[in-house]
C-alpha cells in the first residue's frame, strides 16, 4: 500500500531573471513497511525533496499524495494539520523543545493532537527504543544518541503512517548513527511505516530497502530493494 | 497555557525578572493611584462631607470660592430643598511653636454644612472653632489659642473633626460672626445647595449655580494636578505594555527555531500563540499581585503626613488594565510567531 506518492512533481526557484529548477520532474513512492534512503550530495535537492514531500513546500507543478490525499492545494493550516497527523519528523538538530523533559515533549503532542499511540503501544516504543528511563530528563541532559531516540519516540508518538527524518545521524558518532538507523528500521517495519531518510552517508544504506541518489535535483532509483 | 507553564518552570530566573519589572511598574502605577486619590482628598474632602449638590457663587468669582463676595440677602433658598451660608478665609495659625496654614469656614452651626464633633465642643461663642483632626496631629490641642496672620484677632480650638481639608488645608470652621470679626466685613462667599435639579434655582444674573463637581475642579491646582498624576499612571500602562512587548519579542525571536520545528511538526501557530498569550497573562498577573501586595504593606508603613489613599476599586481596575495592557503587549510576539516559516527553521 503506497503512503506517500508524488507525481511528476517538480520545483522552480524564480532568481531574478534566470529560474533555479531544485527538483526536477520526480514520481516517487513509499509503500506501508519500506525504509527508503534519499543520498546525494549538498545543494543536489534532498532537502527540497524532503520538505515537499512533508508539506511544508507546495511543488511547482505535480501532486503529492499523503495516504491517499492530494495535499498540493492544501493551505497551511490544512498542511499543518495533514504533518501533525500523518508525518513525523526527525531532524538532522534535535527537533527537542529545550525546556520540556522527555515525559512532557509527548504530553505537549496529547494536547495539540488527541488519538496519540496507546499507552500499551506508547510504552512498547519507549521500551524498544530504550528510553524509558529518560523520561524525567531534559534534551540538555541527553546524549546525541538519547536525543535522536527521543526525537524518533517522538515522531512515532502521534502514530503518523509516514516519517522523514533530514541526516538523522549526522551529528552521532559511527556506533551511534547505526544504532538510530536499526531503529528507524525496526519501527518501520513493526508499526508499518514509510520512513524516508534523507542523508549523504553511504553507510546507512545497508539498513534501507530502497535507494534513490538525487543528483541535481533528478531523483533515480540507485538499487532494487535489499529485502527482496 | 501547558507550554507556557512548562516554560516558565523551567527558566524560573528569566520569568522571575520579567516579573520582577512588572511588579515594579504595578507598585509605582498603584502608588501613584493612591497618591492621586489622597491629594485629591486633601483638596475636596471637606467640600465632599456637605455632600451638597451644588453652590452659588458670584459670576466674577470664576469659581474661585475667595473671590466670590456676597450678601447674606443676595439668596433666600428659593429653588433648593436646604441651604447653608458659607464664607471664608485662609490663613496661617500659630500656637506657640506649632504653625499651619488653615482655611477658616464661617457656616451656622444649625446648617447643614455643620461637620460632626468627634471630640471636644461645638463652637457656641464668636472666636470659637473645631478643627481638623489632621492639626491635633500636629499638637495643636482643644484649648489651644491660635494667632492668625493679617489679623490681631485669635481664635480657640474647641473640639475636633475629622475629614475637613480644603485645597490643602486643614478647615477651622466658626461662626459668621467669627469669620466677620476676622474680616472686618460681613460678607459671605457662597450658598452650598441640595437640590434634585440645580438649573431650577433661581438667582440673579450677579450669581451663578455651580454643581460640586464643577467647583471642585476648579480648585486652584486641583486639575493640573489629577491630570498630572493620571498622565503618570497612562504613561505607566504605555510603558509595561512596551517593557512586556520587547522582554517577550526577545524571547519569542530567542526561540524562533524551536517554534519552527514545532510548526513543522504540524502544532498550529494558534497553539503558539495563545501560549505567548497565556504566559504574558500569567506574567502580568504574577507582577500585578505582587505589586499589590507591596503597596499594601507599604501603605501600612507610611506616614500619615504621606497624603496617600487607596481606592479598591481603582486599584483593582489599575490591575486588570496593566495585565489588558501587557497581554497587548504580547501581541508583537504573536505576530512573529504566525511569520514563523517552518521551512526555514528546519533548513530547507
Amino acid at each position: 500500500m503506497a503512503l506517500i506518492q508524488l507525481k511528476n512533481v517538480n520545483k522552480v526557484f524564480p532568481t531574478g531573471k534566470a529560474e533555479i529548477q531544485a527538483l526536477k520532474p520526480t514520481n516517487f513512492t513509499g509503500e506501508a513497511g519500506e525504509l527508503i534512503a534519499i543520498i546525494g550530495p549538498s545543494g543536489s535537492g534532498k532537502s527540497t525533496f524532503l520538505t515537499i514531500a512533508g508539506g511544508l513546500q507546495t511543488p511547482t507543478n505535480g501532486e503529492v499524495i499523503i495516504n491517499g490525499k492530494d495535499i498540493t492545494e492544501l493551505k497551511e493550516k490544512q498542511r499543518a494539520k495533514i504533518r501533525l497527523e500523518e508525518i513525523g519528523f526527525v531532524l538532522q538538530s534535535s527537533n527537542l523543545v529545550p525546556f520540556l523533559s522527555v515525559q512532557q515533549q509527548m504530553k505537549l503532542l496529547d494536547q495539540v493532537k488527541k488519538n496519540n499511540l496507546s499507552p500499551e503501544k506508547r510504552e512498547q516504543v519507549y521500551l524498544s527504543l530504550g528510553i524509558q528511563e529518560l523520561m524525567t530528563s531534559f534534551p540538555s541532559e541527553l546524549s546525541g544518541g538519547q536525543r535522536q531516540r527521543v526525537a524518533i519516540a517522538k515522531a512515532l508518538y502521534t502514530d503518523p503512517s509516514i516519517i522523514l527524518a533530514d541526516e538523522p545521524t549526522a551529528s552521532l558518532d559511527s556506533e551511534r548513527a547505526f544504532e538510530v538507523m536499526e531503529m528507524l528500521r525496526k519501527v518501520t517495519t513493526d508499526n508499518k511505516k514509510t520512513t524516508i531518510v534523507v542523508t549523504h552517508d553511504t553507510r546507512l544504506i545497508d539498513y534501507c530497502d530502497k535507494v534513490y541518489r538525487i543528483t541535481d535535483g533528478t531523483l533515480h532509483q540507485e538499487m532494487a530493494s535489499l529485502t527482496s | 497555557m501547558f507550554l507556557a507553564w512548562n516554560e516558565m518552570k523551567n527558566n524560573k530566573l528569566r520569568f522571575m525578572l520579567i516579573v520582577g519589572v512588572l511588579t515594579l511598574v504595578s507598585y509605582l502605577v498603584f502608588f501613584l493611584s493612591g497618591l492621586a486619590n489622597g491629594l485629591e482628598s486633601l483638596n475636596k474632602e471637606a467640600v465632599l462631607k456637605w455632600d451638597a449638590d451644588g453652590i452659588i457663587l458670584t459670576e466674577e468669582s470664576d469659581v474661585n470660592l475667595p473671590q466670590s463676595s456676597l450678601k447674606l440677602d443676595d439668596y433666600d433658598g428659593h429653588g433648593t430643598d436646604e441651604y447653608a451660608v458659607l464664607g471664608q478665609m485662609n490663613a496661617i495659625a500659630t500656637s506657640g511653636e506649632l504653625k499651619s496654614n488653615v482655611s477658616i469656614f464661617g457656616i451656622k452651626n444649625d446648617e447643614f454644612i455643620m461637620p460632626d464633633v468627634i471630640e471636644g465642643e461645638a463652637f457656641t461663642d464668636t472666636g470659637e472653632v473645631i478643627a481638623d483632626d489632621s492639626l491635633k496631629e500636629e499638637g495643636f490641642e482643644i484649648g489651644d489659642e491660635l494667632e492668625l496672620s493679617a489679623t490681631d484677632e485669635t481664635l480657640i480650638i474647641t473640639g475636633f473633626t475629622e475629614d475637613a481639608k480644603f485645597n490643602a488645608a486643614p478647615v477651622l470652621y466658626g461662626s459668621l460672626e467669627t469669620l466677620e470679626q476676622l474680616r472686618m466685613n460681613s460678607t459671605v462667599n457662597g450658598f452650598v445647595i441640595r437640590t434634585d435639579n440645580l438649573d431650577d434655582v433661581p438667582v440673579s444674573e450677579k450669581l451663578q449655580v455651580i454643581p460640586t463637581q464643577t467647583f471642585i475642579e476648579n480648585m486652584p491646582g486641583y486639575s493640573e494636578q489629577s491630570l498630572t498624576l493620571a498622565f503618570m499612571i497612562y504613561f505607566l500602562f504605555i510603558i509595561s505594555a512596551v517593557i512586556l512587548a520587547i522582554f517577550l519579542y526577545v524571547l519569542t525571536i530567542q526561540k524562533i527555531s524551536i517554534f519552527g520545528v514545532m510548526k513543522a511538526q504540524g502544532i498550529s501557530s494558534g497553539y503558539l500563540a495563545k501560549s505567548v498569550v497565556a504566559q504574558t497573562f500569567l506574567l502580568a498577573l504574577a507582577g500585578v499581585i505582587i505589586g499589590l501586595a507591596l503597596t499594601i504593606t507599604t501603605g501600612f508603613f507610611l506616614p500619615a503626613a504621606v497624603p496617600v489613599a487607596f481606592n479598591a476599586l481603582d486599584l483593582f481596575i489599575y490591575g486588570i488594565v496593566l495585565v489588558l495592557v501587557s497581554v497587548l503587549g504580547a501581541l508583537f510576539s504573536v505576530q512573529t510567531i504566525v511569520k514563523i516559516d517552518p521551512l526555514k527553521a528546519i533548513g530547507g
